[in-house]
């Protein structure tokens, strides 16, 4: 019945009472923040008639959670912070204000610092509706856009309400997700199943896994046998009188050297093996990441910064390296040796064993508590060393500035005052180890002391021997010092399996653009496109084309303009498949894209964008990047047409001169040439220029052109372009607004009907004549005739 | 620099400082503020900090609904209380920061602080990203904090409040 936000029981209760039409109410919202600026719960309502604010008091704490996001949607997702809970009653209505739609004009909303006011226009002059904290400023965003809909008369529809209100929380825990554009919630993970999924990756190296398990537990046992060796046999078996061994000292020693060593070669081996093991494993996580990448649409890429997916790749795949070869291992061995040492402990004296374990709580304790007072010191200080940094980076950078100004001085003593924040968190961070540490040590000491205390009565009465006590403070050290490592394990546990899910989202993501199971086959397309009634936005609600209708003929130029964010590009992109439109269709030669082969498709179609992006390589191969088995003549010849073989033969190495990183610099002009060259061999049925020549100065522009002439020859070409000369040759021009065609027709209908394309012509004119040219319209519009 | 050079510069700059004498402020029906300056009137003004962090009630910007600027105020301590007030009412809103005056909770979890604090304009939860970043020092012992949704808290003096409430605090400094 309401939409936006479901309103509460108890508040529908309160304004039916007051004689509101709850059955007409399209839309509500909440805010929480009151006319003076104090926090307080109001209700926002419209019907097709009026806009209600319905404000009042609230009791009890639920008042303030609005801000709390995590207890947004604890249990369902649908559940608001002010339900009515045992029925106790949490708000009471006390003003409702009733303004008819009639007497409002544009419902606006201002963002202000910290809050927002929805304001409305009576009679041209703005009127205050209500506050808003921004933790709602994005449904009154909506709220005023629905609102505005309503107001004429407009039906709403289920896209309307699409859009999320609030940011993003686990519906689960009502946990807020790190990165809102992923909805993986840390503390829901299914951490058991992401591991699994890990230990999958082994199977194929079970001979390695295998060895790698079965030296680690040796190792362990060596471990724990050595403290008993030098213990237990050593005190009562060798130096005992009437022991199994008495006398016999060269032996024990020998074995326990041999002992030592077989532990030392256990650990060789061991790392040996993950050594090779552990980087087989994160290559073939890369290399599945990698290709999974390529096969996702350019909607997935979109909606990530490139950042953070290289970080994917690297940081992810380096972590779960960090897991497989340090962390893991790492942990089956402590948790082997604290379960052995605690069952060989046990065996020999099970309530001294209880006694050494005492203390370990309070080292867990103390590690999980008074650590963390270091780990801020010490984060502080990195806080303080990086500014200082930055600091010397900014002066030495701006040293020109410096000097110019005279302000040395001042730089002096600014880094004076860093330099003695650093110093003085240094200072603190001593002070504090030194407290630290020697309490830790003590803790433990406690349990150490207690062994000798309660071991040595019993060694003097004779119910303990010497060499029982003696391993048993042989493995006091052994038993705590473990703990410290084994209080983060929860942390690195959770980042690991952050990591893993984050690859494997990669691995199982589905492009946005799939290929039909039987395409239609488009082996040799002639070029005809069609767009019928097409809309699409990046977002939902947020539409960058609509209703686009349009008809290319077979070897049509057409001439796009705009001004940015006119959505020029968006057009391109979903011509080419990179994108799949919302609503319409798309056709080319007669078929709807959705349904052909995407290869016939990627392979007829060819882009010059406008960031010409060339890899790592030589001129020649990135020239053939689209056609690898291009002859070497074809390769001279596409950069012929381009304008871009002069250029190339002057190079000291010619085609074979390496580009992109470390290699050598081409201007700016350069690079579209090579581009477009690329774009030539391609061969493409429909060619699309994205502001091919917008970043080029107009005489390359001009020598750029030649190329493009020849290569637009016989193919449909869509060109964007902001230079009204680049599209002197187009046959139809096509002016795109706020994404809408406006304007449509060749140069001198457009220039008759004195619209879009006549200002931007004048405009374009003013600006030249400031300069001192006086240009015809032919000219600019650069049509020789 | 000469003080000459200075002396031309205001000349160049033609800023036109509001005096409590010409400026009449009051409140339109609609609940924003309206400005008659001798013979000219405004009808809505909104009003500027240039200064939102250092300077609070001075060179306050006065602005028209077409963002031009009608003048400046030079110090709103300048007019009397009824006056500066309205004017105070206008920026209250524009830059909302409650004073946190005790931290009753803070807890770190996944990468965000669920604070449960105290304000001036009552209790509220926040929530915040778990990095420092979310703490702009101003001043020596000022705090600016700025939450998920972009909304900001001030902590006048940290040292100032609750040895619980500070000690939460600097464990974030």
């Amino acid at each position: 019945m309401n939409r936006l936000e479901p309103l509460p029981d108890h508040v529908a209760a309160q304004l039916a009472a007051r004689n509101v039409a709850l059955s007409d109410v399209i839309i509500c919202a909440q805010t929480d923040l009151s006319h003076a600026g104090a926090f307080g719960e109001a209700w926002l309502l419209v019907t097709a008639e009026a806009l209600y604010v319905a404000s009042g008091d609230s009791r009890g704490e639920e008042r303030h959670e609005a801000g709390w996001r995590r207890l947004f949607s604890r249990g369902a997702a649908t559940k608001t912070t002010n339900t009515n809970t045992n029925g106790v009653m949490r708000w009471e209505l006390r003003d409702l204000r009733c303004i008819p739609l009639s007497a409002l004009g544009e419902i606006k909303v201002d963002n202000l610092n910290g809050n927002g006011v929805l304001v409305a226009e009576v009679d041209g002059k703005p009127q205050l509706i209500c506050r808003y904290s921004n933790t709602m400023a994005r449904k009154f965003g909506q709220f005023a856009r629905l609102a505005n809909k309503i107001r004429k008369g407009e039906v709403l529809t289920e896209r309307d309400f699409a859009d999320d209100i609030y940011l993003p929380v686990c519906p689960t825990c009502g946990l807020l997700y790190p990165d809102p554009k992923r909805r993986v919630c840390p503390k829901c993970l299914d951490k058991r199943a992401v591991f699994m999924r890990v230990l999958s990756y082994l199977p194929k190296y079970k001979k390695e896994v295998g060895l790698i398990l079965f030296f680690m537990f040796a190792r362990s046992g060596l471990d724990i046998f050595a403290p008993y060796l030098s213990g237990r046999i050593f005190w009562d078996d060798v130096l005992t009188e009437g022991g199994r061994y008495y006398g016999r000292i060269w032996e024990i020693i020998l074995a326990m050297a041999a002992v030592r060593f077989l532990g030392v070669i256990m650990g060789v081996m061991h790392g040996r093996i993950t050594a090779v093991l552990v980087p087989k494993v994160v290559f073939d996580l890369k290399t599945q990441v990698f290709a999974a990448m390529q096969r996702l649409s350019l909607g997935f890429f979109a909606s990530k910064e490139t950042g953070t997916l290289m970080t994917r790749v690297s940081h992810d795949a380096n972590n779960l390296q960090f897991f497989f070869h340090d962390g893991f291992p790492y942990f089956i061995v402590m948790a082997t040796n604290l379960v052995g040492i605690v069952v060989v402990m046990l065996s020999m004296n099970w309530w001294l064993t209880l006694l050494v374990l005492v203390p370990t709580p309070f080292i867990v304790l103390f590690v999980t508590k008074v650590f963390p007072i270091l780990w801020n010191a010490y984060s502080r200080r990195y806080r303080r060393a990086a500014s200082l940094n930055a600091l010397i980076n900014d002066t030495l950078s701006g040293i020109r500035v410096v000097k110019a100004f005279g302000k040395e001085d001042t730089e002096r003593e600014r880094f004076a005052y860093r330099n003695f924040r650093v110093f003085q968190t240094n200072m603190e961070l001593g002070f504090i180890s030194s407290k630290l540490f020697p309490t830790l040590s003590l803790v433990m000491n406690c349990g150490g002391l207690m062994v000798w205390l309660i071991g040595g009565l019993q060694a003097s009465n004779g119910v303990m021997t010497l060499g029982t006590l003696m391993t048993f403070i042989g493995y006091l050290g052994m038993l705590y010092q473990p703990l410290e490592w084994m209080t983060h394990i929860v942390d690195w546990w959770s980042s690991c399996m952050n990591s893993a899910q984050r690859i494997f989202e990669i691995l199982d993501a589905k492009s946005d653009v799939p290929e039909k199971p039987n395409p239609v086959r488009l082996p040799e397309i002639a070029g005809r496109i069609e767009l019928i009634d097409v809309s699409f936005g990046y977002e939902p609600n947020k539409p960058v084309l609509e209703h686009i209708t349009l008809d290319i003929k077979p070897g049509e130029m057409i001439g796009v303009l705009g001004y940015s964010g006119a959505g020029k590009s968006t057009l391109v992109n979903l011509i080419s498949r990179l994108y799949d439109v919302d609503e319409g269709v798309i056709k080319i030669d007669g078929v709807d894209v959705r349904d052909a082969a995407i290869a016939d498709l990627r392979r007829q179609i060819g882009m010059v964008p406008q960031d010409t992006y060339l890899f790592a390589g030589s001129i020649a191969e990135n020239v053939a990047y689209a056609k690898p088995d291009a002859t070497r003549e074809e390769i001279i010849e596409a950069c012929k047409v381009a304008g871009a073989h002069d250029f190339i033969i002057k190079l000291p190495n010619g085609y074979d001169t390496m580009i992109g990183h470390h290699g050598q610099n081409l201007s700016g002009g350069e690079r579209q040439r090579l581009s477009i060259a690329r774009a030539i061999l391609h061969n493409p049925r429909i060619l699309i220029l994205d502001e091919a020549t917008a970043s080029v100065d107009t005489e390359t522009e001009r020598a750029i052109q030649e190329g493009l002439e020849r290569l637009v020859k016989g193919r449909t070409t869509i060109a964007i372009a902001h230079r009204l000369s680049t599209l002197r040759n187009a046959d139809r021009l096509l002016v795109i607004d706020k994404g809408k065609v406006v304007e449509m027709g060749t140069h001198e209908e457009l220039i008759a009907l004195q619209g879009h394309y006549y200002n931007m012509l004048q405009k374009q004119k003013q600006a030249l004549r400031i300069r001192g040219v006086e240009v015809s319209e032919h000219e600019l519009a650069g049509r020789v005739s | 620099m000469s003080t000459n050079s200075l002396d031309g510069l205001a000349e160049y700059a033609q800023i036109r400082y509001l005096s409590p004498a010409e400026c009449r402020f009051d409140l339109t029906a609609g609940g924003f503020l309206r400005l008659e300056l001798g013979a000219e009137s405004y009808d809505p003004v909104y009003v500027f900090r240039s200064f939102p962090l250092s300077l609070g009630d001075r060179y306050l910007s006065v602005r028209d609904d077409k963002n031009n600027e009608i003048g400046i105020i030079r110090d709103l301590a300048e007019f009397n209380l009824d006056q500066a007030n309205l004017v105070r009412g206008e920026l209250e809103r524009r830059y909302f920061t409650p004073i946190i005056k005790k931290v009753h909770k803070m807890k770190e979890e996944f990468g965000y602080i669920y604070w449960e604090v105290e304000t001036d304009r009552g209790a509220r939860r926040f929530t915040t990203k778990g990095s420092h970043d979310c703490i702009l020092p101003v001043g020596e012992n000022r705090l600016m904090i700025i939450d998920v949704d972009g909304n900001r808290f001030e902590v006048t003096n940290y040292r100032e409040l609750d040895t619980k409430s500070a000690r939460l605090i600097e464990t974030l400094m």
